[in-house]
């Protein structure tokens, strides 16, 4: 046996699956608690009484959750947070956060501070770093007691060494603060990687109390394997570092659901849109993997530095928030409140799933309780819904050609109608938990990186392929199914000979027979 | 018959968006990444209003007409942000040093940050901007200005960098502005902001190249709105070019980027791309860089060459990628467009053809090709 459980976090549902191998033995859903960790915990318990198990043959938890992703979206569970830009005098016009949505911005507080310093893509000094204006920065930074501080500096790929010099400096000063540099986000493009250092370090005091969660609730049901949290390409991380890195989840979500669907349907090809209690997530499927999107991914509206799947994400889900006549639905949701909150089960607030149950496309709840509601309203709302997901579908697909669409999440029941961009629609079974069972498969990644001289440049570029897909093996993939998935490069100054930092990421799926011998 | 394109009367904020993704296909990969400018410039023209733009043939004698723009590596724009005052900063000090009134604005190139880059300043002043610009495409070098191969001198010209120190070039021929300028760009950080080529309205009704800006908005509104796949797309930008200056459209590949070798290199953007079959095995594609894309070949022949323009877009999208984004496992499509008349002389092929960027190959219009 090589039993493994996925675990999917979401905003309204946590939805947990038993997997032996590619065949899925139990799938369950519960809900998602305030506290997530009692939902984590109801869920594991409903799992070990629906399946004929023990826990001590479980090798693997694998979590995946859409929590941080939620809580940028939703702008809640985001702690104050300083960004200390290390670019003065350039960019003096276009300060960090300029052009988040104003509400994201407002939720982070007004703790915006720049600095002269950083280099030029030579590797020289852009400008001295000038100590008295950095002082007044982190006594500004203790005053306001601000717990949480990203630091960005101009072309911290080159050269990172600005950003650890204020870090020092901050640390020394005030020891208990929590710092991300920019430079831990690789890649060239200031204002991207100043907004994921920003965005990482404002969920940082959630993240923490978030993975303890989940560590106490394996603990509570005797679950003693290792437990993984996803990564937004698919790939797993530890708790140490989950801790450390929560925007590495951003996206996770959907990338678990668009292998979920594809692992449930067969389909190589396809759209996916995933319908929870919040948003839906639009993504496509080409040759079996998520599409990922060429340029940087938005995340709540602003523009990160990730490497993630091309995904649409409408704030339209179960517990939706809709208006009297029908005709706003979203971006407010209920969230993990839909089953208090919902008209149908008592509340008294109109929810898109109250529409779904009006109209006879779903049999939760009271009926009764929704039967007030005028037609014109259901109707009106039901085809707002409809029409932004057919709209959002067909921004997705490729070509004008109808496209096979695959639904999941626990939302599916909000699109009875047909949709004129879909070709074939599938419902798969366990469509509700894809998430999970992405989860339960998610693949490993390793990487490799060093400096290597211009001259060298094939030849060591090579060896790095070869060295991280080696290290994908050793972490228990299929030899035979490794990819490598990015090739990053970056010319290094201050070098006597003209250098580029080579960094290779290598992917591949686990090995499940080998899991189970090990 | 295919329709015309709408030649505007001014650059509203709203308009930004489609101008710089426009800019960025007729940018050729090169022109710098305009989202930083585009920020900017949608902010000066809220605060200051729409930015009033005149044909080049309404331009008067006596008018002065002043390009505009930043020259350097462009992946430097990724990285390093501009003060944000640099293009009026230009402005000002041309007309301190050259003791002239400028009456019109007009960028170097319709190409990525360029392309905007005029219409702060013009919005700061209130000063009108012509609908045109001196490459209808971007290109690396000073020289290769369609207002540099009609004669027009590139100096006096100013440069600022972005500590606010100010430069005065007074030089003999436009090769030695141009390797005066990459020098200073090189030495400040890799990019900087200049102001040159200043011109008569008689002048500029002779050399500019008529009509991008409105075309380049009339483009970014088509990739918008027609988001999909670039084969499908192929035969709408047919129709769109076929009116214009450019005319041919066409598809040269379809793949996965394999490598991309690209560093800054004497104040360039210089590499190489290599597209291959996203599966199966065939000829590659190599796509050589040097701000722009500049020749395409697979297979030991030429696909298509500058000054003709290549173009990378995405093939799922068909939004344009400029060369500083262009990364490993991409899927694109490679397209070729040909080039205004301007470059088809004797006298621009002088500095624009392949062999002026070291390139052994004669230049042959896209048309006259064979087809990929």
């Amino acid at each position: 046996m090589s039993l493994r459980i996925g675990i999917d976090v979401g905003g309204t549902h946590t939805d947990a699956v038993l997997v032996d191998g590619s065949e899925v033995r139990v799938a369950i859903k519960a809900r998602t608690t305030a506290d997530i960790e009692s939902g984590v915990i109801d869920a594991l318990q409903q799992l070990l009484a629906a399946g004929d198990f023990a826990t001590a043959d479980v090798r693997a938890v694998m979590i995946g959750t859409t929590q941080f992703t939620n809580a940028v979206v939703e702008r809640r569970e985001l702690t104050p947070s300083a960004i200390v830009r290390i670019a003065l005098p350039t960019g003096r016009m276009v300060p960090p956060k300029i052009d988040w949505p104003e509400d994201l911005a407002q939720a982070l507080g007004d703790h915006v501070f720049m600095l002269h310093g950083g280099r030029l893509y030579d590797g020289r000094e852009l400008a001295p770093a000038r100590d008295a204006e950095a002082d007044a920065v982190i006594e500004a930074i203790a005053a306001r007691e601000l717990d949480c501080v990203a630091v960005a500096s101009v072309f911290a790929p080159v050269d990172a060494e600005p950003e650890r010099a204020f870090a020092a400096r901050l640390q020394q000063r005030l020891p208990g603060v929590r710092i991300v540099l920019s430079s831990t986000f690789g890649r060239i493009g200031l204002l991207e990687r100043e907004n994921a250092a920003l965005l990482n370090a404002a969920l940082l005091p959630f993240a923490e109390r978030v993975v303890d969660g989940f560590e106490r609730a394996l603990a509570a049901r005797g679950l003693l394997c290792p437990l993984y949290i996803s990564q937004n390409d698919g790939t797993l991380m530890d708790t140490a570092f989950a801790r450390r890195f929560p925007a590495l989840t951003f996206a996770s979500g959907p990338t678990n659901s668009l292998r979920g669907a594809g692992l449930l349907t067969g389909e190589r090809n396809a759209v996916v849109v995933d319908i929870g209690g919040t948003t839906s997530d639009i993504g496509v499927l080409r040759d079996g993997f998520p599409r990922e999107s060429n340029l940087g991914v938005a995340v709540g509206g602003v523009r990160t530095s990730f490497r993630m799947p091309d995904i649409l994400t409408l704030g339209i889900g179960g517990g939706s928030h809709v208006t009297v006549d029908g005709s706003g639905v979203g971006p407010r949701s209920v969230g993990h409140r839909l089953l208090e909150a919902g008209r149908a089960f008592g509340g008294d607030t109109l929810t898109a799933t109250d529409l779904a149950i009006a109209a006879g496309h779903l049999d939760i709840g009271d009926r009764r309780r929704v039967s007030d509601l005028a037609a014109t309203t259901v109707r009106r709302g039901l085809a707002v819904i409809h029409g932004r997901i057919d709209e959002a579908i067909d921004r997705m697909r490729s070509s004008s050609d109808p496209v096979t669409v695959i639904l999941v999440g626990g939302g599916t029941a909000l699109l009875s109608e047909p949709l004129t961009c879909a070709g074939a629609i599938h419902r798969p079974e366990h469509a509700a938990v894809a998430n999970a069972i992405g989860a339960a498969h998610a693949e490993v990644g390793a990487e490799a990186e060093c400096m290597a001289p211009v001259a060298e440049r094939e030849a060591v570029l090579a060896d790095l392929k070869r060295q991280a897909s080696q290290r994908v093996v050793a972490a228990g993939a299929l030899e035979d199914r490794i990819r490598i998935t990015d090739v990053d490069e970056t010319a290094v100054s201050y070098m006597a000979v003209p250098t580029v930092r080579l960094r290779v990421k290598a992917v591949g799926p686990l090995d499940l027979e080998a899991m189970a011998h090990g | 018959m295919a329709e015309d394109f709408e030649r505007l009367s001014e650059i509203r904020a709203e308009d930004v968006a489609d101008l710089c993704l426009g800019s960025v296909f007729l940018a050729t990969g090169g022109g710098g990444d305009p989202y930083v400018n585009k920020l900017l410039t949608e902010a000066a023209l809220r605060t200051h209003g729409p930015v009033a733009m005149v044909s080049p043939g309404s331009l008067a004698d006596g008018a002065w007409v002043l390009p505009l723009g930043e020259v350097g590596a462009p992946t430097v724009s990724l990285e390093q942000l501009p003060v944000g005052d640099e293009p009026l900063t230009a402005l000002t000090r041309y007309e301190a040093a050259t003791g002239r009134t400028v009456s019109h604005l007009i960028p170097f190139e319709v190409g990525g940050a360029n392309s905007v880059l005029p219409l702060v300043a013009a919005a700061a002043r209130g000063l009108p901007v012509v609908d045109g610009d001196g490459m209808g495409r971007a290109l690396p070098e000073a020289q290769m200005m369609t207002f540099a191969i009609a004669g027009v001198a590139p100096t006096p010209a100013v440069a600022v960098d972005y500590l606010g120190n100010g430069v005065t070039f007074d030089t003999a021929s436009v090769d030695d502005y141009e390797r005066q300028v990459r020098h200073l760009a090189m030495a400040m950080g890799g990019m900087i902001f200049t102001a040159e080529h200043g011109m008569s309205g008689a002048q500029a009704r002779d050399c500019v190249v008529p009509d991008t800006l409105s075309f380049a908005v009339a483009l970014g509104r088509l990739l918008r709105s027609r988001r999909g796949e670039a084969r499908a797309l192929l035969t709408e930008l047919q129709a769109l070019f076929a009116p214009s200056i450019y005319g041919v459209v066409r598809h040269l590949y379809t793949g996965k980027v394999v490598d991309i070798d690209r560093r800054i290199s004497g104040g360039f953007d210089v590499g190489e791309a290599t597209v291959a079959p996203v599966q199966g095995v065939g000829e590659p594609l190599t796509v050589a860089i040097r701000n722009e894309y500049l020749l395409a070949r697979s297979g030991g022949r030429v696909l298509a060459s500058v000054p003709d323009l290549i173009i990378v877009v995405d093939s799922e999208t068909c939004a344009p990628i400029n060369s500083e984004r262009l990364g490993y496992g991409q899927r694109v499509t490679v397209i070729g467009v040909g080039c205004p008349p301007h470059y088809r002389t004797d006298a621009a092929l002088r500095v624009v053809a392949p062999r002026c960027f070291g390139f052994d190959h004669d230049y042959v219009p896209l048309e006259d090709l064979a087809a990929g």
